[in-house]
Parts: structure tokens; sequence; C-alpha cells
């Protein structure tokens, strides 16, 4: 017997499930909704995508170097400091002590690797623990822009939304709201971000809609009717104006599909944000026909998909996520209703702050509860 | 007769069964060996006081321990010869207790209990507690205290789903002692007093389905393929429909549960007087040469079971006493056999990967696959924060069962078995103050 038997409690075995594995996944389901962009939107919609991801990634290890004190050894170590000016001095003086001269070198070089090895392995740590939800953030953050935003606002966007929503809460899994919405919220606040350019392609059976307002805005703000666009066009998102990654709902849906089939999201969840939003802007309208076009139109389809789903911002229990997707949708058909602008990523951020409160409201009831509470009722 | 389907329940994984390692070795019966080294604390009780003093000659079958108390059971010598030592040893799961050791003289003198024909209900009850018969399914809860129910009992179930993967001695037994396994059945029923009996088996063991739709008295019910259908709540729902509470035994549903190695022991307690005395048990695992199902004395040490299957093929990384889901994992080979042990595995390092956990992403699964409905990432939460009522309130976790599913699927690895355990823990502790 060796040495290398490792003791713990069980299980011994384990699934080949890991963090990296779902966040590749939905990377992969992203995928179909990022080239579509890049077709559509061209040029413009690629420098976006990248420099999110980027700046992602970057304020991720940025944040994460300093917490871990990657830079306290060389630069705030004060003994290095009293070092070099013994060493200045001593130069300076022209002093023959050779010997001591070398001994504080040697012992200032000491320090200098010390400092290097610290800051490799803080790198090699990141490297460690790095599970591509900065990656997920980031690109889910380019998708939900228009591709008119310029590149520096999208970077900055992009790190308030990894360093202020994501890290500052201690990281993944800690955040209390999806960071690409509250970092599209900043951002449309701060920048206004409101100029949409119409996609790459021309309308196949509607009119294209090139003015300032995009088809949704216009339909809620009553300059447009619900039809002005046929209903191929804005599944397509043939000669739509819209953000990135939200234009094309065919890619989307193709997402997924690749979503549910790995079992990453519950398949129920998009369609009953959506089901719920389509009936409730019916409803609100007096007209079936904003059925549909509801659905379609906006972020509503890749905000159910992508970002509703989040599993750290979304509900833990199976009754609690119907009260959530419910809830989203209503809240989702109301307020495009009264405020007539695109309101899902601010519905994702206000849903996700009363997720707390839904765990702790609708508890799940345990195997066998139920006969135990009648019985101790019975006993009373 | 023909069998039917299990009720279908929300909860539990498909776990890759890996039995096909050890499933086709017959249950092959190792020679004595030269010396065993016998726990007192076979059974969920208390452990059993010796009865017998150093020094003394032991047949096979002699009582060497009384049962101390209602759910402690008997112990006997498992081999012939003469007891050189009793000591107080570490047991694999880390506490200390009493071992007898008994060195083997090779004389093979057995003196077991006189058979009964055709028994009355109290001489099985008799016999069955004489004989130090304990459920072979895991927790040792001494069978005869389950076949005197307080509350009328209508149905018995033989648990024959083994829904541990890699073990395998279950379906050895099913398949090779098919018929002394009903009997043993039908002697519970009549102690029981009960007509139905059930059978429950895992679709993925077809032959042993096949092998008990021959019985008219039994009624096969065939379970999902599924962990843990084993689990007494789980294989009460999935055959019957009744849901068993939280600190309600299944007798308080009207069923009894017992295992089908337990059935065995009993047939042949009363057919040939045979007392709990040995043990059938699976070797397995990628990292022993030979794969088996071995049938030893209580007693004997793994380390000599390991011997007689080749020896380890290379390092292994994991060794555990029973199943991988809720085993004990152990660090060398220096423990006994006992009644209840249904396995050694030796897990390479492919199958055992032991990884640092990552932050919990919150994603459920566990929740999702919990047989028990629970919130297993509530009470890791909430007590490593230290907040138990918290823990207990939103988690759920007097319920757990410990079947290890939530552990199994955390994407994150994170130890919640772990967290439950201390939860539970701090809540007994907190009991036995005098706290609410």
């Amino acid at each position: 017997m060796d040495n290398s038997i490792v003791i713990t409690t069980p299980p011994h075995v384990k699934s080949r499930l890991t963090t990296r594995s779902i966040m590749l996944d939905v990377l992969i389901a992203l995928a179909p909704a990022a080239i579509c962009g890049i077709v559509y939107f061209l040029v413009d919609a690629l420098i976006l995508e990248i420099t999110c991801v980027a700046f992602a990634v970057i304020a991720e290890f940025v944040y994460f170097f300093i917490a871990k004190g990657g830079f306290n050894l060389r630069f705030a170590d004060s003994e290095t400091k009293e070092l070099k000016g013994k060493i200045a001095a001593l130069k300076k003086a022209g002093r023959p002590f050779e010997d001591e001269q070398a001994a504080l070198k040697a012992k200032r070089a000491a320090l200098n690797k010390a400092a290097a090895a610290k800051m490799r392995s803080v790198f090699f740590s990141f490297i460690k623990q790095f599970d591509f939800t900065s990656v997920v953030t980031g690109l889910i953050l380019a998708l939900i822009l228009p591709p008119a935003v310029n590149w520096y606002e999208a970077a900055i966007g992009s790190a308030f939304a990894i360093i202020i929503v994501k890290m500052v809460f201690g990281g993944t899994g800690r955040n209390i709201a999806n960071p690409a919405a509250v970092g599209r919220v900043f951002m449309f606040i701060s920048f206004a971000i409101t100029t949409y350019t119409a996609a790459n392609f021309g309308a196949v059976a509607g009119d294209e809609i090139t003015s300032g307002a995009t088809y949704l805005s216009g339909v809620l703000a009553g300059t447009y009717e619900v039809d002005a666009m046929s209903l191929a066009d804005l599944f397509l998102g043939t000669g739509l104006m819209g953000c990135i990654g939200e234009t094309c709902k065919l890619a989307l849906i193709v997402g997924y599909i690749y979503l549910a089939v790995r079992k990453v999201i519950k398949w129920w969840q998009p369609l009953l944000y959506l089901a719920v939003l389509g009936l409730m802007a019916a409803a609100l309208n007096a007209d079936f026909a904003y059925f549909l076009p509801s659905i379609l139109s906006g972020g509503a389809m890749f905000g159910g998909i992508f970002m509703f789903t989040d599993y750290v911002t979304s509900p833990k229990g199976v009754y609690a996520q119907i009260v959530y997707y419910a809830l989203a949708g209503i809240l989702t058909a109301v307020l495009r209703h009264f405020t007539h602008i695109e309101v899902v990523s601010f519905v994702i951020v206000l849903m996700n702050l009363i997720v707390p409160l839904l765990d702790m409201w609708i508890r799940r009831r345990p195997f066998g509860y139920k006969r135990e509470k009648k019985n101790e009722e019975a006993k009373k | 007769m023909k069998a039917v389907k299990g009720k279908f329940f929300f909860g539990g994984v498909h776990v890759p069964d890996m039995k096909a390692l050890a499933k086709d070795a017959p249950i092959e019966e190792l020679p004595e060996p030269a010396k065993v080294t016998i726990a007192m604390s076979q059974s969920l009780g208390k452990p059993a006081i010796p009865c017998v003093n150093v020094g003394d000659k032991v047949a096979k079958g002699q009582l060497i321990a009384q049962a101390n108390g209602a759910i402690s059971s008997n112990v006997f010598a498992s081999i012939s010869g003469t007891v050189t030592d009793i000591v107080m040893l570490t047991n694999e799961s880390g506490t200390e207790g009493q071992f007898v050791v008994i060195e083997g003289d090779g004389e093979g003198r057995v003196e077991y209990l006189p058979p009964i024909s055709d028994p009355t209900a109290e001489q099985i009850v008799q016999r069955v507690k004489d004989a130090g018969i304990v459920g072979l399914g895991g927790a040792g809860f001494p069978t005869a205290v389950k076949l005197q129910p307080r509350t009328p009992v209508d149905t018995f179930i033989i648990n024959g789903s083994e829904c541990e993967p890699y073990l395998t001695c279950d379906y050895r037994v099913m398949l090779e002692k098919t018929d002394e396994v009903v009997r043993g059945a039908r002697y519970i029923a009549k102690a029981l007093g009960v007509t139905r009996i059930m059978i429950g088996i895992e679709t993925n063991k077809p032959d042993c389905i096949e092998a008990f739709e021959k019985y008219d008295d039994v009624q096969v019910v065939a379970l999902r393929k599924l962990y843990p259908m084993g689990g007494e709540k789980q294989l009460i729902y999935s055959a019957t429909g009744r849901k068993v509470g939280l600190g309600k035994l299944p007798a308080d549903v009207g069923v009894v549960v017992n295992n089908v190695a337990t059935c065995l022991a009993v047939c042949e307690a009363i057919e040939l007087g045979k007392p709990d005395l040995d043990s059938i048990l699976t070797v397995s695992g990628r990292s022993i040469e030979r794969t088996a199902n071995v049938l030893v004395p209580v007693g004997t040490p793994f380390s000599y079971i390991i011997e007689k299957c080749g020896g380890e093929k290379d390092a292994p990384k994991k060794v555990v006493l029973g199943g991988p889901m809720t085993g004990i994992a152990v660090k060398d080979y220096d423990y006994f056999v006992k009644k209840t042990t249904s396995g050694i595995l030796l897990l390479s390092d492919k199958e055992a990967a032991a990884e640092e956990p990552t932050p919990c992403l919150n994603c459920g699964l566990c929740a999702d696959h919990c047989p028990m409905h629970l919130m297993p990432m509530n009470t890791a939460f909430y007590s490593s924060a230290g907040d138990i009522d918290s823990a207990v309130k939103l988690g759920g976790v007097m319920y757990c069962i410990e079947c290890g599913i939530c552990e199994y699927v955390c994407p994150a690895k994170r130890p919640l078995i772990q967290a439950i355990r201390k939860t539970k823990a701090a809540v007994r502790a907190r009991k036995s103050q005098g706290g609410k």
C-alpha cells in the first residue's frame, strides 16, 4: 500500500459534468446567434463581440490579480524600496564596500524573484479556476447591443458588468443580478444606446423599416401597425433593425434546441415565459394579432432562452421557477405596453432581485411530507 | 407471476452501473482464512457482549457474543478454532470497537442450530432472532425486529433492485439461489401473516426478473433502472404507491422490506439451522486483478480476499467498502468482513475522480435529481454560514437519506454530503442538549 489512497465522504464516483462543460455548452448554443449577427451586421458586430468578450476576460483577470495580491510584493513591499535606497546611497558614496553591495543586491534579487513567482502563481491559479463564465457574459452582452454602439462604450459596459456586478459580489455563483443585463441597462442609461441600423439583408416579404426607431418601439409608440412587418421577416430578422444577436430568431431556436437537448436548461422555461408574454400582450391590446409579433420582436426570445435561464440568478425550486417565468412574462408585457420602450433587460434585472424572496417563500415539499403533516393535525 | 412496471417518481439519476465487471463471476466459496477477527458491532444498535474467554475452543456456528438490547444481534464463530484474543480495534467508520480473534485449527467442527421443518410464525421469529440475522442491505437493522411490526402489515417486499453501481452479489444470489430466496421470503411472509409477496428488480437484470416470474405467489415489480431505486422509501413507493413519512417505519404504511440476501439467510437459518456467519460480497473495480463474487466467513481480513483475487492490478486511488455511492472509503485493507459487508471496490484513478470543488453555480441539478425532493444547495449554503435553522428549514435536511446523488451530479463538485452530515450532527447535538 502506498500513500496515494484518498479518503473522502461518499459518493466515490462523480458525473463528468463540470462548470466548464456547462459554460462551453452555453457558448456553443450562442454560436449560431453570434454568427448570424456577424452575417447581418458585418464588421460592426464582429468588433463588438470581440471587444466585449476580451474586456470581460481582462476585467475578470485584473480583478482576480488584484484581489489575490498579485501586485503586493513587487510594488508595495517597503523592504524592497529600502534596499534600493541603500544600494543607491552606497553607489553615490563610491565607497569600495563591494561585498556589502553585492550582498544587498543578492537580497533584492531574491525578493524580486519571489515577487515574480507570486505573480506567476496568481496567474496560473487564475487559469486553473477560469470557467468561461466571463466569456459567456461578454458574448451575451455583445449580442444584446445594437450594432451602432462604439467599441469603447461596449468595453466599458463589459468591464462594468464583470467587475461591479459579478466580481464585487464574490465572483461566479454569487452575483445577485445577471451581469450582462445590468451591463446593458448601464450602457442604455449612460450612453443612450438607441441608434439602430438595419440588417444587411433586405426584407423578404414586408417593408424595410429604416427610420430611427425599431419595429418594436414603433409598434409600442403607435407609429407602426402590428402588421408593418411580415412574420417571416420578423422570424428571420431580414430587413429588421435590432440588436446583434436578437434579430435572427431561427439561430436562437437552434441554440434553444441545443440547450434543451443537452439539458443545460429545462425545455419548458423559455416556452413558459414567451407564452405568458404573448398572451399578456394580446390581452392588453385586446387583439390576438399581437401574440406572435410580441414574442418575435425585441429581446424577448433572446432573453427568455439565454438570460432568464441563467442559473445563478434564477430560483432554485421548480415551483418558484414557474412563478418566476410567468411573472417575468407578465411584467415584460405590462411594462412594454405602458412605457412604450423595449424593457426585457430591465425586467431581467428586476426579476433577478426578487429571486431570493421567491426562494424563501416557495418551499419544496420533501418526499413523504404531506402524510406526516396530516397525522400531526389528526393528533391535535 | 408476470412482472408489472414500477411506479414513476421524480428524482433519481442514471449512474453508469459498471456491473459488467463482476456480473458473470459465479459466487465462489474462498478457502477458510487462518484467522478471523469478528467485530462485536454487527448491527445498528449496541455492540454484542462477548460470552467466550481467551483460550476457549469454539466450533463454527457457536455463539460467541450475546445481543445487547433490542436492536442488537447475536454474533457467531465463523470458523472452528481457538479464541486467541479479545481486543479493541478501529472500525472502518473510524470508531473503536471490540473484536474477538479466532485462530483456525482446520478441524472443521460445526455446531449449527437444529433445523426446523414446517415452522410456526413464532418459531420463525425466534429462529431469526437466535440466528442473529440482520438486514444485509447495508444498515444492519435486526430482521427479528422487522418481523414483529406494531402496526398491521399486508405486503412483504423483497429488495432485489441492487441499484448501487459495481455491486453484483445480490444479482448472483438471485440467479443462483432463486429457490432459497423465495422459500426464505415465504417464511418471512408467514411470520408477518401476509399473503402478498413482491420483489422489486431493476430492468437492467432481465434474467433475474425471468427467474422470479416462475413463482406464482411472488409478484415481480420491474423497476426503472435508476439510482436510488433500492432505497426503502423509493422502493415502497415504486412497488405499492405508498409514501413513508419522516421518522416513520415502512411498517407504518403496512409494508416490510428485506434484502434478497436476508431472505437467503432466513431460509438457511430455518432449513439448515445455520446462523448468520458468512457474507457474500463483490470484489470489483478497475484496480483489482480479478473481479469476483465471493462467500467468506465474517471476520475475514480484506487483505486475504484481495490476495485470493490476484492482488492489485495497479495502485488504487480509492478503496471503498460497500457501494461507490454510499460506501466507506478506507486507507488500507486492515479491516474485517462484517455480516452487512456487500463489497470491496478498488477504484482506479480514472473512476474515482477527486476534483477540487468550484463555486456553486446554483444550477439546481442536485434538487432536480434528489429522490427525497430536497434542496441540498440550500443546506450547504446555510450550514457553511453556520445558520443551522435555515439549513433545516430551506434544505429539508432531516429527510435526507444520504444517497449521494446530489454530490454525484454536482457540476461544481461541491462536498454536499459532508455539509448534510454536518448539519444533521449539529441538529442532533442540539436536541441532545435539550434544545428545541
